[in-house]
C-alpha cells in the first residue's frame, strides 16, 4: 500500500488506496473555509483519476458556500494565472505532477495565483483536522458551476510578455514531448503562437501517460527520436501538470532536469540582472553563473511555495528548481514551463546560439541523485539518525534548512525527506563526477534504513 | 434547524438537511457503498432542481467512479425517469438525488436497483450493512470511467408514456391541460407529455431554480393557483405534482382539487375498464380503492406505506396497477415506479374515452373523506408511541402491519411514524369531511396521551 502524504504542498496519494472521495471532499471543505468561501478555480491534469477527485473536490468546495469555476484539464500555472484574472479567492489543482499516473493530488493556491505559503499551509492543514467547517444551507449554496477558459488567458500572458516577433524570425523547429499531459491543450499552441515550427509527441491528452512524468535523461527518448529524424532545433520534455521541463539539444543529446535552472538563470541575467532564488538542493552552477553577472543568490527548503515566496520577497528576476523548474518573475512567481520556453527561445534568439553551444558556455559541475524508498513510520527516524551520524564531522559546513545539506570546498551532498513521496533523497555535486559518486555513496552509508 | 436532529438513514435511503446533517463526505461515502453493493458497472442518476442538487450530484458521482461504477448523468428529470433508464439502459442501479416534497433546505439519496425499484426492505439493509462496516470497493485511477451525460432521458420517457399508453384518441384532442410542476423535476417532463399525447398544455411554476414557488406537496391547499389557472384558460383538468415527479394531484374543470387520494382511483379505473387484475394499494389509501376495484371485480391487496412496499406487493399479486394516497400511481406496463406523467396519461384517456368532466368522474368516490394531521416526534419517541398504542388499542382488532390502524363505525385511523422525517402522522377516513376530521383529532388526543405518559 502506497502511503498518503499530507503536507503543505497539498495532499497527494495512490487513488484506489488512500486517496478516497471521503478524504478528498473533506480537504477540499477544509480549503473553502479556510478562503472563507468565494469563487474558487478547479483543473485537473488527464491522469484517468482526474474526473473522480474534480467532483470530490467541487462537492466539498460547494458545500462550504465556495462558488466553483470548473477549468477542465489545464496546466497548472494556467489555473495560477487565472485566479487573479478572475477575481476568485482561490484555486485547486488536482495533478499527480510528476508523480507515476497511479497518483493524485491536490495543490492549493491563494488569491494572488501563488501556493500556499508554508504558514498558510499550516493553517489548512489545522483547519483540516479540527474537522469543524461551517457549511452552506440551502439557500446560500452554489446551485451550478461555471466554466472558463484559462488556457487562451495563459496564451495572451505570455504573448504580451516575451518578444515573439525575435523569436519568429528564427523560425526554430520544436520538438515537444507533452507526455499526454496538460501540457498537450497549451505548449503547442504557445510555440505556434512563437513563430516555431512544432514536431508534437504525446500530445492527445485522452490517452494514457506513455512514460513516467517527471522530465529526465530517462524520459527523454522519444524527444531524442524526434529532435534526430525531425532535425529539430531542441526538444522539450514536459511533466504532467506544466511545472517542470527537461531538454534535448540540437543534436539529440538530452540535458538534465538541472540544467533548465542554471540556462533559464543565464538567460534572465543577460537582459536584467537581479537576485536569483533557488532550494538548497539545486546545482552550485546557479551561483556560478550568477556571480558571472555580478547577481546574488538566495537558497530557500525544497518546494515551490518557498521559491516562489523568496521570488516576490527579494523582487528575484528568476527563480526555479533542480527539478527543472524555473519561475519568470514577468509573467509570475511560480514555476511555468511555458514561460520558461519563452524566456529560453527568446535568449537563443537574441544571442543567435545553438542549446549546445549555450549548455557548452556553462561551468560544469557533475550531479549525481538517488532516491531510496523509507517506510512512512522510518523516514524521520532514519534522518534524525543520520543527522547524529554526522554531527561531530570537521571541515564541513552543515546547512540544516531542509534536512541536512554537508558541502566541502570541492562538493556538497544534501540529504532530505521527499515532500511528495515516502523517499529520502540523496543528492552530491562536486567539479567531476567521480568525486560527486563518492559523496553519494559516502551519504548512503551512513544512512541507516 | 440546527437543533432538532434531521438525518434519516432507512431502506428508503439518506435523507438529511444540506449544512448540517447531509454532508458531501457522507453521501460520497454511501454512493462508493451503493457502488460497492451493485459490483460496480453502469449506474443511472438524476436530480430535482433543489440548490443543493449540484453539491451532492457531484459528491455522488465521486463516490460511484471511486468504487467502479460508470456513471449514467441524466441530470434534472423526475425520479421515474431515472427508474425508467436503469431498466432501459440496462444498469445494475441507480441514484435519485430527490427529497421529494420535503422543503427545500433537505435533500436524499434514494437508491434504485437493476430492476427499476427502490431497494426496499431486504436490498435496503443489505446496503446498510456495507455503508456501516466501511469496506467499499476502490478501483485504481487507471480503471476509472469519466461521467456520461445521457441528454434524452425525458425524451425517451415521454416516448416510453405515449407509446405504452397511446396517444389520445381523436375525441380526446381538443383537451385542455393545466400543469403546475411546482418549480420541480416535472418542470421538463410535464407539458412534454401533455403535448406528445395530442392534447393542449398550459404551465405555471415553470421555474426549476430550487427555490419552491409552492410548498412541495401536491395536497389540496398548495394548489390555489393552479385553480386559478385551469379557471383562467378554460381547462378541463389540472395536474400537479411534487418536486421530484413521482406524485400526483389532479384539479377538476372549476379549479377545485379532488384531494390526491383519488390521484390512484381515477387512473386505476381507467386501466381496469380495460385490462381487470389486481390492485395493490398501501394501508393507508382511502377505500375508494376498494369501491371502484369491486365494480370491476378487482382483487385489491393493501400494503405497508412507501413505494418499495407496494411495488413488492404488486409483484407479488401480479398487480395491473398500484398506488398510494398520496397520489403515487405505478402501472407495470409503463414503468414499475410512482410516475406522475404515467397517472396524467391514464387520467387523460380516461377523460377522452368517457367523455366526462373530472368532477363527474370523481362524484360517485364523495363519501371517502381522508384528513391528514401530523406532528412533530422525534424517532425514539415514535418508536414509543406506536408500543403503547399497540398496547393501549389492543381490544380494537388493530392492523399491526404499518403503525397501528384501527377501524371504527365510522372509518378508519392510523397513526404511523413517517419513513422520511421526525413526524407522527394521524390519517383518518370516514363519509364526510367533519367525520374524518372529528376521528383524526380524537386519535390525535390519544396520541398526545400516550406521548405525556411517563416511561415508567
Amino acid at each position: 500500500m502506497e502511503p498518503l502524504k499530507i503536507g503543505i504542498t497539498g495532499v497527494r496519494g495512490v487513488v484506489g488506496q488512500t486517496l478516497t472521495p471521503d478524504l478528498v471532499v473533506r480537504f477540499a471543505e477544509a480549503f473553502g473555509a479556510y478562503l472563507d468561501g468565494g469563487r474558487v478555480l478547479v483543473c485537473r491534469d488527464p491522469r484517468p483519476s482526474g474526473p473522480m477527485v474534480q467532483a470530490a473536490v467541487t462537492a466539498g468546495l460547494m458545500s462550504v458556500g465556495c462558488e466553483v469555476v470548473d477549468l477542465g484539464v489545464c496546466p497548472t500555472p494556467s489555473l495560477q494565472l487565472a485566479v487573479p484574472w478572475l477575481g476568485a479567492s482561490g484555486g485547486v489543482s488536482i495533478t499527480g505532477g510528476h508523480n507515476p499516473p497511479e497518483w493524485n493530488a491536490l495543490k492549493f493556491v491563494r488569491g494572488d495565483g501563488l501556493y500556499l505559503s508554508a504558514v498558510q499551509g499550516e493553517e489548512l492543514l489545522d483547519v483540516f483536522h479540527q474537522g469543524a467547517v461551517e457549511r452552506a444551507g440551502w439557500d446560500r449554496l452554489a446551485t451550478a458551476v461555471a466554466h472558463e477558459d484559462a488556457v487562451s488567458h495563459h496564451l495572451e500572458v505570455l504573448t504580451a510578455a516575451f518578444e515573439t516577433e525575435a523569436i519568429g524570425a528564427r523560425r526554430l523547429r520544436v520538438a515537444v514531448d507533452c507526455g499526454n499531459g496538460s501540457c498537450a491543450v497549451l505548449v503547442p499552441r504557445w510555440l505556434t503562437a512563437l513563430g516555431c515550427e512544432v514536431l508534437p509527441i504525446n500530445d492527445d491528452p485522452s490517452l494514457p501517460f506513455p512514460r513516467l512524468p517527471e522530465p529526465s535523461i530517462a524520459t527523454a527518448s522519444q524527444a531524442r527520436a524526434v529532435v534526430r529524424a525531425g532535425k529539430a532545433d531542441l526538444g522539450l520534455v514536459l511533466d504532467a501538470d506544466g511545472e517542470r521541463m527537461s531538454l534535448v539539444d540540437e543534436t539529440a543529446q538530452p540535458l538534465s532536469e538541472e540544467l533548465t535552472l542554471p540556462l533559464a538563470v543565464e538567460a534572465a541575467l543577460s537582459r536584467n540582472v537581479g537576485p536569483v532564488v533557488t532550494n538548497v538542493s539545486t546545482t552550485g552552477l546557479v551561483e556560478r553563473v550568477a556571480a558571472a553577472h555580478g547577481a546574488r543568490v538566495v537558497r530557500t527548503p525544497v518546494g515551490q511555495a518557498y521559491v516562489s515566496q523568496a521570488i516576490v520577497e527579494h523582487h528575484a528576476v528568476v527563480g526555479g528548481e533542480g527539478n527543472g523548474g524555473v519561475a519568470v518573475p514577468t509573467v509570475h512567481a511560480t514555476h511555468d514551463s511555458a514561460a520558461t520556453i519563452g524566456l529560453l527561445l527568446g535568449h537563443m534568439a537574441s544571442r543567435k546560439r545553438a542549446l549546445s553551444q549555450l549548455v557548452a558556455a556553462l561551468p560544469t559541475l557533475a550531479v549525481r541523485k538517488i532516491a531510496i524508498p523509507v517506510p512512512p513510520s522510518l523516514l524521520y527516524s532514519a534522518l534524525a539518525e543520520f543527522r547524529e551520524a554526522v554531527s561531530a564531522l570537521e571541515g564541513v559546513t552543515a546547512d540544516h534548512t531542509d534536512g541536512v545539506k554537508l558541502s566541502w570546498p570541492d562538493g556538497w551532498v544534501h540529504v532530505r525527506a521527499s515532500n511528495t513521496q515516502s523517499l529520502v533523497r540523496i543528492i552530491a555535486e562536486a567539479e567531476d563526477a567521480s568525486r560527486a559518486q563518492e559523496l553519494l555513496d559516502w551519504a548512503r552509508e551512513r544512512l541507516k534504513a | 434547524m440546527k437543533a432538532i436532529p434531521t438525518l434519516k438513514i432507512s431502506i428508503s435511503g439518506v435523507r438529511g438537511v444540506v449544512g448540517d446533517s447531509l454532508t458531501p463526505e457522507m453521501v460520497a461515502r454511501f454512493a462508493q457503498a451503493f457502488g460497492t453493493y451493485v459490483g460496480g458497472g453502469r449506474v443511472v442518476i438524476g436530480r430535482d432542481p433543489r440548490t443543493s442538487g449540484e453539491m451532492v450530484r457531484q459528491a455522488v458521482v465521486a463516490g460511484l467512479v471511486s468504487s467502479g461504477c460508470r456513471v449514467s448523468d441524466l441530470g434534472v428529470c423526475p425520479t421515474p425517469t431515472v427508474q425508467l433508464l436503469v431498466r432501459q439502459l440496462g444498469a445494475r442501479g441507480g441514484i435519485a438525488i430527490t427529497a421529494s416534497h420535503n422543503p427545500p433546505e433537505w435533500n436524499a439519496l434514494k437508491f434504485v436497483g437493476g430492476d427499476g425499484l427502490f431497494l426496499g426492505p431486504a436490498r435496503g439493509r443489505e446496503l446498510l450493512d456495507i455503508y456501516h462496516q466501511g469496506q467499499y470497493a476502490k478501483v485504481p485511477g487507471s480503471t476509472q470511467r469519466s461521467p456520461e451525460r445521457i441528454e434524452d432521458a425525458v425524451e425517451r420517457h415521454v416516448r416510453a408514456v405515449v407509446e405504452g399508453i397511446g396517444p389520445l384518441p381523436k375525441g380526446g384532442k381538443g383537451l385542455v391541460v393545466a400543469v403546475d410542476p411546482g418549480g420541480g423535476a416535472a418542470c421538463v417532463a410535464a407539458s412534454r407529455l401533455v403535448e406528445a399525447i395530442g392534447a393542449k398544455a398550459v404551465a405555471i411554476h415553470t421555474t426549476a431554480d430550487g427555490r419552491f414557488p409552492r410548498p412541495a406537496e401536491p395536497i389540496p391547499e398548495n394548489l390555489g393557483a393552479l385553480g386559478d389557472a385551469v379557471r383562467k384558460n378554460g381547462a378541463d383538468v389540472g395536474f400537479a405534482q411534487d418536486m421530484d415527479g413521482d406524485r400526483l394531484a389532479v384539479v377538476d374543470a372549476q379549479g377545485q382539487p379532488i384531494g390526491e387520494e383519488l390521484t390512484l382511483v381515477l387512473a386505476a379505473e381507467q386501466v381496469l375498464a380495460h385490462t381487470p387484475g389486481p390492485v395493490v394499494a398501501n394501508l393507508a389509501t382511502t377505500d375508494a380503492v376498494e369501491a371502484m376495484a369491486s365494480r370491476y371485480g378487482a382483487e385489491v391487496t393493501r400494503t405497508r406505506i412507501g413505494e418499495a412496499h407496494v411495488a413488492e406487493g404488486m409483484r407479488r399479486s401480479g398487480a395491473v396497477i398500484g398506488g398510494e394516497g398520496n397520489g403515487g400511481v405505478l402501472y407495470p406496463r409503463v414503468n414499475f415506479a410512482r410516475d406522475s406523467l404515467v397517472g396524467m396519461a391514464l387520467i387523460l384517456h380516461r377523460l377522452s374515452e368517457t367523455g366526462r368532466s373530472v368532477a363527474e368522474l370523481a362524484a360517485p368516490y364523495d363519501g371517502f373523506r381522508v384528513v391528514k394531521l401530523q406532528r412533530h416526534c422525534p424517532v425514539d419517541r415514535a418508536r414509543v408511541l406506536i408500543e403503547r398504542a399497540r398496547e393501549a388499542w389492543a381490544d380494537r382488532s388493530p392492523d399491526l402491519r404499518d403503525g397501528v390502524k384501527v377501524r371504527t363505525s365510522e372509518g378508519w385511523y392510523i397513526v404511523r411514524p413517517s419513513n422520511t422525517e421526525p413526524i407522527v402522522r394521524v390519517i383518518a377516513e370516514a363519509s364526510t369531511e367533519s367525520a374524518a376530521r372529528a376521528l383524526a383529532e380524537r386519535a390525535e388526543a390519544e396520541v398526545e396521551t400516550l406521548l405525556g405518559l411517563s416511561s415508567a
